[in-house]
């Protein structure tokens, strides 16, 4: 017998987006390869760069975000949800960090499993009860257990390429042999433009599905999807009335927020890192349906 | 938890390993002639609960079958939510065997009707110099020592002794960052 169906349109949805990302990448580097842009030197720098990032980042997102890591001792009750959450979802053990703010969030980070740590705000530890500061954890665990980090990493090493000629677009990308270099220099930047703009759709597209499945495993793991929509309520309630200038500081690590701090009130929920607070409590509800029946 | 279910971002929880859970039986031999330590007469099963009706079902099964079972083994039971909404099922007999197979009674009642990965652990209490907990990841499929000394302390030295010593008798978790202690378990 099983509790859990697994939600098929939603990886249908994600793998149509890997796929789509997977084809502009495609068109983008043989265009390139044709116009004979100087693609190595741009492989080499950009990949070294996205590497730095794959191995640096968490600990410059602990250190942007003020996150200090705590020990059981000082965090006993974290620790042992988080523990416990852990065993039950077979999962190492994450370092827990604590983020001295007033603004109510929660964000996981790390490039695997084991070196991850899962941060949580001094502000939400206040606004939440143990079991919905449960289903918080229990999401962030689930974006760990995703690789999300990598994963949209990864996602994203070509569109960086694009923007990279974008930005650069009179250094790079200049055809030598036999073209014309002027004008396919302003082909290969024309294209550059396109793919990063196309990328950058589908990449958020792609962070907004793996929120639904944090959420979703979120639910899986504590077995009490109420409580990760009661979380979700409360925080994004006060989130709004939170000021501006302790905003700012987050926006760069939006993207593995629970909640996205910098509240954009953009009408475009495709240029959103997080779907929308409707939309999301409306999947937490269809899976308590799902075990209601 | 493969590669596929990372990209898809699916949630697949572990399954319930049950198989080694009666190699206490056989160790407790070894535990009480060379460690010094006698099972203490207490034993308990922790899960969590999910918030579905076929849950609430499973759960009145498991207290019908802890009424007959217990009838018959003189084994006492009582159920117990602790602080972080875990349900506990404790039990107290002071035969060792009957606690042992009343756990895993509980565990194959949950794991058939579907709930197998909401096991948490199972816990046996002996005591000695001091009071030791084998711990039982169902997760894991192995055992583990736990002693608390003190406020939230725990005695490591005697723990990896435990481990030495048993590692021969049961299975136990080699990994130690999976000994993951229980602090203010009801037994």
């Amino acid at each position: 017998m099983k509790v859990w169906k697994p939600d098929l349109g939603l990886q249908a949805r994600m793998l149509l987006t890997i796929f789509l990302l997977g084809v502009v990448y495609l068109i983008f580097l043989a265009v390139l390869v044709y116009f004979r842009a100087d693609l190595l030197t741009t492989l080499v720098f950009i990949g070294g760069f996205m590497l730095l990032q794959y191995f640096y980042s968490d600990k410059v997102v602990l250190m942007s975000m003020g996150a200090k890591v705590v020990s059981e001792s000082e965090a006993p009750e974290l620790h042992e949800i988080v523990s416990r959450l852990c065993s039950i979802a077979g999962l190492p053990k994450p370092r827990i960090a604590v983020v001295k703010s007033n603004v109510p969030n929660a964000f996981a980070t790390g490039r695997n499993q084991k070196s991850s740590v899962v941060a949580v705000t001094t502000g939400i530890l206040q606004q939440l009860n143990k079991s919905e500061l449960e289903a918080v954890l229990a999401h962030e665990l689930t974006h760990v257990k995703n690789r999300d980090a990598m994963v949209l990493t990864i996602a994203s090493f070509i569109s960086t390429l694009a923007f990279f000629f974008v930005r650069n677009f009179l250094l790079f990308g200049g055809g030598r042999r036999g073209r014309d270099s002027g004008s396919s220099l302003i082909i290969v930047w024309l294209v550059s433009v396109v793919v990063y703009g196309v990328s950058y759709l589908l990449i958020l597209a792609l962070s907004r599905y793996r929120e639904f499945a944090a959420d979703r495993g979120s639910a899986i793991i504590t077995g009490q999807p109420s409580n990760l929509a009661s979380a979700l309520r409360k925080i994004s309630g006060i989130m709004t009335r939170i000021p501006s200038e302790d905003l700012r500081k987050v926006e760069g690590v939006n993207a593995f927020f629970i909640i996205p701090a910098v509240a954009k009130a953009s009408i475009f929920n495709l240029l959103s890192t997080h779907p929308p607070l409707e939309a999301r409590i409306a999947a937490l509800e269809r899976i308590e349906k799902e075990l209601a029946a | 938890m493969g590669f596929l279910d990372s990209i898809l971002g699916r949630t697949e929880l572990p399954k319930a390993k049950t198989e080694k859970l009666f190699a206490i039986s056989t160790a407790a031999v070894t535990l009480e002639s060379s460690l010094g330590l006698k099972p203490d007469g207490a034993a308990a099963i922790c899960f969590k609960p999910i918030e579905s009706s076929k849950y609430d079902r499973a759960r009145r099964d498991i207290e019908d079958l802890l009424k007959i079972s217990t009838k018959e083994s003189g084994v006492l039971y009582r159920l117990q939510k602790d602080e972080y909404g875990y349900l506990w099922a404790v039990l107290q007999d002071p035969d060792f065997e009957d606690l042992v197979a009343t756990i895993h009674m509980i565990s194959q009642t949950l794991i058939e009707q579907g709930f197998g990965t909401q096991l948490l652990c199972a816990v046996y209490r002996f005591r000695g110099e001091k009071t030791v907990y084998w711990i039982y990841s169902f997760k894991q499929g192995a055992y583990y020592p736990f002693v608390p000394s003190g406020d939230k302390q725990r005695d490591n030295a005697l723990e990896f002794r435990l481990k030495a010593i048993m590692e021969k008798e049961m299975p136990v978790e080699k990994d130690v960052g999976m000994w993951y202690p229980l602090w203010g378990m009801p037994i």
